[in-house]
């Protein structure tokens, strides 16, 4: 390494790393994206990702790339799989059937399991437990003043609707990571 | 008096757009001797054919004009047409009022008719002179030269074989088997290559309708088509090959003075000065590297040997080891071998390809051994390779032999070698690159992930990376192997290494870009292995002169046509196949092997060849013997001959092309070119400078 040279990406590193800690690849596949290893990196998943259209870094095509090379702890920080929108048109149009959306997917389960999260994401996931909705609505005033329930009819109005997903909340890893409160 | 018929086409609009027929017919119509105008929408059609055969059949005309598109595509067809309704052949004159007239002055119909006009009125005046000729045939030997004994030659040998036609299968180094002898599976299918390969080695050997000659090289090629004769020199291989039995006995007492990189191993171990190619040789023959031997014996080839005190002779090693006597070094050998004269109907030219050095590279650290061209990589992972398949870094192949030696000799040895475990591909060296070869080199990436394919499964612990500018996988069940290399986490990089630097512990650091990251990357490899292009062999352009066939700018032999005469070259009777034509891999070279043979099988078959009466007549009453036409003759075809004791041009019918030079020269008209005539010539010439007044 040159002082003062931004350094060069050291494969080697990351194989080594790999020897020890398990494959990436592995870990993002028993995650939930089987097809990982079909991806050829034609880039159709990125041509018609909101996340790349509006500059996050590792986006679909580009995160795929970096698993296929072992690199982790350079994404564990990284805000791109929280903004995943799930529009999951990169499914629809990969030709090899990789599912990009499930990488995204299983990358946010490998940064809950690593601790590695957010505050924009834990701020999404109390919501979720809450309300029902990750991102949820706000301005109940609004809706009350013409004439809307307070609430949507969706998760939010519906408590036994509300119960049974806090139930499933509560069975999943993230009650075990206390991250957020569950009572 | 001649019966013309004149019949314009109007080749749908590419005529009739911009020549007015009507107006021509009209102006036709009073050209003497015209008896007959026609004019038809597609007059090559079988409608437009019946119009003319009706004609003759009727008896309304005896000579044939067609005024349409080239010659040189239509005339066989109108020829064919008139000699089916009963008329000779050569009865029949074209005009071209498509290519040079209408196409040409599409924008000025006015000048387009006249001009139409003025070159139907030629080849009526010529028509009017026309005579009747025989076509003739020349006798085609039956026999075919195949140059070089890789996987191509192999096939168009024996598929020419099978076909009952005898072959001679040249092949410059002692056994044949090519390239393809030294890689050890194929693609896509991973067949061993031996296994594939040396059956059909054994089969064009022993064949009946094979002879086969190796270690010998083409000298020089004279003759045409049907009839060449070709000398090949066989090189002096120092051992007596009707005495060898090639059981290898020679090779292990060859002193180590004598050891040379061996060619079949690409230089990654040693060879004898006495060697066999390889154990599946076929002929398993020894021969002596004159280069390497270094004589221990003290005495060449003929010489007195020298003696011990006592009296008895010194031989040398080899000589005394060999149980047959083949290696004796008694008889004095001629160091240039031995001319054979083979007489063939056709040539096949299969010669091959080599790999770019790495040396080329000094970008990528040629001189450490753990770099390595991927031809070489297919020797290390090879059964028949120097290690015997084990896959150890190329640096410790010394050390790996010196232990086998040790083992092999009954000594107790430790083998301390070390095994990588981590291997590098680098795409695209040499190929694709401006300073070396523009063409892509079309088998390098799936021989790159196949040698991946195999070190993977057989090693799952091993990191192997591929850089890749473009991964190339256009072929039948291709692509699918390359998504099994993928799926089984070899690491694909899109992006070629700009660097590679040789470290004291004889490690590599690979420098290179990941295109995807769009960030540079570094990674330290125990093996480099180069994917160098596949270039033209060395001798290929003499060889091509040889054979007055042409190369390409980048080197390759050139084919008549791309599509459509991929085998045929611009000499008739010459074909070729495989990598000497441009780079492909065993399937395609195999498939246009075949077609090579099929060509000249259907060229040779008839024994006899049918050739156009247009060639020259020297009339010996009128030859003063100058010889001026000798020297002027393409085709060495006019020699002198006595006649009652003087000199007279004679042309030789099966080498005359019919270009008209010896006519065009000869000071005496003694030459006729037969279908340009003088008198043909020039009442079409008379007829043009008279703008289309056809003199009586």
């Amino acid at each position: 390494m040159i002082e003062g040279v931004p350094p060069v990406l050291n494969l080697t590193e990351l194989a080594e790393r790999e020897k020890e800690e398990g494959k990436v690849s592995e870990i993002i596949i028993r995650f939930g994206a089987e097809n990982l290893m079909a991806c050829m990196q034609c880039g159709a998943c990125a041509s018609i990702c909101p996340l790349a259209r509006v500059g996050f870094e590792w986006f679909n095509k580009k995160l795929i790339k970096a698993i296929l090379v072992g690199m982790k702890e350079e994404l564990l920080d990284d805000p791109t799989p929280w903004a995943c929108v799930a529009c999951n048109r990169c499914t629809e149009i990969c030709p090899r059937q990789v599912s990009p959306f499930e990488v995204m997917f299983a990358m946010r389960r490998l940064m809950v399991e690593e601790f590695a999260i957010p505050t924009l994401a834990i701020e999404a996931l109390r919501a979720l437990y809450e309300y029902g909705h990750a991102v949820y609505m706000t301005g109940r005033e609004a809706r009350k003043k013409v004439g809307l329930p307070e609430k949507p009819p969706s998760t939010d109005s519906d408590e036994k609707a509300l119960q049974d997903l806090r139930t499933i909340l509560k069975e999943t890893k993230l009650a075990q990571l206390g991250l957020i409160p569950m009572e | 008096m001649p019966k013309i018929g004149v019949y314009i086409c109007h080749c749908g609009e590419n005529i009739a757009g911009a020549v007015n027929i009507e107006e021509v017919k009209k102006f036709v119509e009073k050209l003497p001797d015209v008896v007959v105008v026609r004019d038809y929408l597609f007059m090559c059609s079988d409608p437009g054919q019946e119009l003319i055969k009706e004609d003759i059949r009727k008896g309304l005309v005896d000579r044939v004009v067609v005024a349409a598109c080239t010659p040189r595509t239509h005339e066989p067809i109108f020829r064919r047409a008139c000699e089916e309704a009963g008329l000779n052949k050569y009865y029949f004159e074209m005009a071209n009022i498509r290519d040079q007239c209408s196409w040409a002055h599409w924008h000025d119909k006015e000048k387009a008719t006249e001009k139409a006009k003025q070159l139907i009125a030629a080849a009526v005046a010529k028509a009017r002179l026309l005579e009747p000729l025989e076509d003739r045939y020349i006798d085609l030997n039956k026999n075919v030269l195949v140059i070089g004994g890789g996987i191509a030659g192999i096939f168009a040998s024996l598929d020419l074989a099978n076909a009952g036609f005898k072959v001679y299968l040249v092949e410059k180094s002692p056994s044949i088997g090519g390239n393809m002898a030294k890689l050890d599976k194929t693609f896509p299918t991973n067949d061993c290559s031996a296994c594939i390969l040396t059956p059909l080695m054994v089969e064009v050997a022993n064949h009946p309708n094979v002879e086969l000659i190796t270690y010998a090289e083409v000298e020089s090629v004279e003759g045409t088509v049907g009839n060449f004769k070709v000398r090949v020199r066989k090189k002096q291989t120092y051992v007596d090959w009707n005495k060898c039995t090639g059981c290898g006995a020679c090779l292990n007492v060859c002193p180590p003075k004598a050891r040379v990189p061996d060619e079949f191993n690409e230089g990654l171990s040693l060879r004898g000065a006495i060697y066999i190619p390889f154990p599946q040789a076929v002929p398993k023959k020894a021969v002596i590297d004159p280069d390497a031997c270094i004589s221990c014996s003290g005495r060449w080839f003929g010489e007195e040997p020298r003696r011990t005190k006592d009296g008895k002779p010194i031989l040398a090693p080899c000589e005394k080891v060999c149980p047959t006597g083949a290696c004796s070094r008694d008889e004095p050998r001629d160091p240039n071998g031995e001319i054979v004269e083979l007489d063939v109907g056709a040539i096949i030219v299969a010669t091959g390809y080599r790999v770019m050095d790495k040396s080329n590279f000094k970008e990528f650290s040629p001189e450490s051994p753990n770099v390595i061209t991927a031809l070489q990589m297919e020797r290390l992972i090879s059964a028949t390779g120097p290690t015997e398949g084990k896959l150890i870094v190329p640096s410790d192949i010394p050390k790996y032999l010196d232990w086998k030696k040790k083992v092999e000799k009954g000594k107790e040895a430790k083998l301390e070698v070390r095994k990588p475990h981590t291997i590098t591909f680098v795409s695209c060296v040499g190929s694709r690159d401006e300073r070396y070869h523009t063409y892509c080199s079309k088998v390098c990436c799936m021989y790159m992930l196949k040698q991946a394919m195999l070190l993977k499964e057989k090693y799952p612990d091993l990191d192997i990376y591929i850089f890749f500018i473009d991964v190339r996988t256009p072929g039948k069940d291709f692509d699918e192997y390359y998504m099994r290399c993928r799926k089984l986490g070899i690491k694909i990089i899109k992006g070629k290494v700009g660097g590679v630097q040789r470290l004291p512990d004889e490690r590599l650091l690979v420098k290179g870009f990941d295109a995807d990251l769009g960030k540079p990357v570094e990674l330290i490899s125990d093996i480099v292995v180069l994917a160098t292009a596949i270039e033209p062999n060395m001798d290929l352009k003499d060889l091509a002169r040889k054979l007055g066939i042409s190369v390409g700018a980048e080197g390759f032999l050139r084919e008549r046509h791309t599509k459509l005469y991929p085998v045929d070259t611009l000499t008739e009777g010459v074909f070729i196949c495989g990598c000497a034509q441009g780079p492909k891999d065993i399937p395609d070279s195999v498939a246009q092997a075949k077609a090579a043979a099929s060509s000249a099988m259907s060229l040779l078959a008839p024994g006899k060849m049918r050739v156009e009466p247009l060639i020259s007549e020297v009339d010996q009453k009128k030859c003063s013997g100058c010889g001026i036409c000798v020297p002027l003759c393409p085709y060495g075809a006019i020699e002198l001959v006595d006649v009652n004791g003087k000199k007279r041009a004679k042309v030789n019918e099966a080498k005359c092309k019919g270009c008209g030079v010896c006519a065009a020269a000869c000071p005496s008209k003694a030459i006729t070119l037969h279908g340009f005539t003088y008198e043909q010539v020039l009442a079409q010439i008379r007829t043009l400078a008279r703008r289309g007044e056809v003199s009586a």
